[in-house]
């Protein structure tokens, strides 16, 4: 048995394995880290065919910063409040269940049927060594053939960049932070309520207001801080 | 690729070896260096001029008692900081220690692997390394942790971003992203006047030098931009749950880091190997490579002892207002110059 063939094998089922793991683990963030070592293995799928350059860049993209990103929001959102699979009713599971498996066998039959099974594309060794590798053959389709699909993938990627910018501009809090009595922070991976729980003290002794001791009882409400600014609220003297 | 795998293993196996001892050793290094820069002596007691010191250190944390937190989620926990360690590691296997030499006949690559996409390859693998931050401080169960990671994560993606586009210059000049062809085309001579001096990129990149080198000093969480793990802020940061071994691993894949940094910065900017007598004799260009090594270490315990922390607002401002432009300008002339030297623009 050729070691590239066990090699093939081997990544393709780490592939699939962690491929599933992303759908079936519970914690969002597993899921995460389950896909990162899918996109990895993917990349070495890319190497095995010959193709580095791609291999390198899914890593560094990917990996590298899609997937950071998208684990900075699933770190920072609370699991209890995102839809789940396990805690679903019993129809909604077995309706997405028998769509997935549709799914899945749609795409075998098109993968089976496909009439150039055996077909070999443009881009093979010897013309990608022609042209002096691939990061150059990369280079060349896409500043020629493919030089619009280019910029207005840029475009796209623009327009998201403002647009987070936008969303997260802070607005001013003003009068309704000073009369809150509501904890800033960031989120837990085990969720909010059971770590700030109804507490016997407040946070800041500035707040006490006249006749009371402790704290109102049931959960603190949290509100998620958006700038330095509301971490001191207006008046307040910072210690 | 024509040699033998038992050479290819041989090879990795020196490197690797090199590396780890010269990890612990880089530990004293700083040390001492840091004391004299503060006007005492640092480690004198373990060991001649304090040379046992980090197996002393090695001892002492491995007999600490392993604390795993209760809430914290125990195998990512685990995972994480090996994650660090591991790809610290691992961005080592395409620096090139010198050329193809004959040693009793027998062709050997000084280096562990030449892919022809090798200086990619070291960014993504650094990229992948911020993995093992962030998810140590997301399994910590401890809010400073998590902030502490994800600040170091937006720092390192930042600064990523920049040391990529630093190279770019480079890679506009040399035609090629082999670090082999990178270090080879630096022993090719120019000639400055009266003057013949060898082609480093350090003389035709100096913009792309000065960026990259405090994006290095960013991406491994080095002073001054050691925000979220200084131990005066946020308790520890991200490794604040992390006691004994695992913490070692987080702090020695960090040196590890800053070596396998100046090795990529010798091979990108000084010329790796290059230096006098390197021709006739290979070990020579072992001797300068490791020179440059111990310059650039120096260069970042310097830094460590002269300037004072930035503030986190203050390090993503400079990354994405003041650098970034800079490495773009840098890309634009160098290939505003290169196309000029061709005759393609005027």
């Amino acid at each position: 048995m050729p070691w590239d063939v066990i090699f093939f094998y081997t990544i393709a089922a780490i592939c699939l394995f962690t491929g599933l793991l992303v759908v079936v683990s519970e914690s969002p963030v597993h899921s995460a880290i389950f896909l990162v070592l899918c996109f990895v293995n993917v990349a070495g799928i890319f190497v095995m065919q010959g193709a580095e350059f791609l291999a390198v860049l899914q890593i560094i993209v990917y990996s590298g910063a899609v997937l950071v990103l998208l684990l900075f929001v699933l770190m920072l959102i609370d699991p209890d409040k995102l839809p789940s699979f396990y805690t679903a009713r019993p129809l909604q599971r077995y309706v997405s269940l028998l769509i997935g498996l549709v799914l899945l066998l749609e795409v075998g039959a098109a993968i089976i049927t496909r009439p150039a099974i055996e077909a070999i594309g443009p881009d093979t060794p010897e013309a990608i060594a022609a042209v002096g590798g691939n990061v150059q053959a990369i280079g060349r389709i896409i500043f020629t053939d493919y030089a619009l699909a280019l910029e207005m993938t840029s475009l796209v990627l623009t327009v998201g960049v403002v647009g987070a910018v936008v969303l997260g501009l802070p607005e001013r809090l003003g009068e309704k932070a000073r009369e809150s009595r509501s904890t800033i922070s960031l989120g837990h991976p085990r969720g909010s309520s059971d770590i700030l729980g109804p507490g016997p003290r407040f946070e800041t002794p500035i707040d006490v207001p006249a006749g009371r001791t402790t704290a109102p009882q049931g959960p603190r409400k949290v509100v998620m801080a958006k700038s330095p600014d509301d971490y001191t609220r207006a008046g307040e003297i910072s210690r | 690729m024509d040699q033998p795998i038992w050479i290819t293993f041989l090879v990795t196996f020196l490197i690797l070896n090199v590396l780890l001892i010269g990890m612990a050793y880089v530990t004293w290094f700083e040390r001492k260096v840091l004391a004299r820069f503060q006007d005492r002596l640092g480690p004198t007691r373990t060991g001649p001029f304090g040379l046992l010191q980090p197996i002393a250190d090695a001892v002492k944390l491995l007999g600490k008692e392993d604390l795993v937190p209760a809430a914290a989620d125990r195998w990512v926990f685990l995972f994480a900081p090996v994650v660090t360690f591991m790809t610290a590691l691992i961005a080592a296997a395409v620096i090139p220690f010198g050329d193809t030499v004959s040693i009793f006949g027998q062709n050997v690559d000084l280096f562990a692997a030449d892919l022809n996409v090798a200086a990619l390859f070291v960014l993504a693998v650094g990229g992948v390394g911020i993995y093992g931050i962030i998810l140590g401080g997301w399994a910590s169960a401890n809010r400073f942790s998590l902030l502490g990671a994800l600040r170091s994560a937006a720092q390192v993606v930042s600064y990523e971003l920049i040391l990529g586009f630093s190279l770019v210059g480079i890679f506009i000049m040399t035609g090629t992203l082999s670090l082999r062809e990178i270090m080879l085309q630096q022993y090719e001579t120019l000639s400055i006047g009266p003057f013949e001096i060898s082609n480093w990129f350090i003389l035709s990149q100096p913009l792309a030098f000065v960026l990259f080198m405090i994006a290095a000093v960013a991406e491994t969480n080095r002073a001054p931009f050691d925000l979220p793990e200084a131990e005066s802020e946020l308790v520890a940061g991200f490794h604040t749950e992390y006691s004994s071994f695992r913490f070692s691993l987080y702090f020695l894949g960090e040196y590890i880091s800053m070596m396998v940094i100046s090795l990529f910065a010798s091979t990108l900017f000084l010329g790796g190997t290059s230096g006098p007598g390197v021709e006739k004799y290979w070990g020579l260009g072992i001797l300068w490579l490791v020179l440059k090594v111990v310059a650039f270490l120096f260069f970042y315990v310097w830094l460590r002892a002269t300037l004072p922390r930035f503030r986190f607002d203050q390090l993503m401002g400079l990354a994405w207002k003041v650098l970034l432009p800079l490495a773009l300008l840098n890309i634009l002339l160098t290939a505003f110059f290169r196309l000029l030297a061709n005759g393609q623009v005027f």
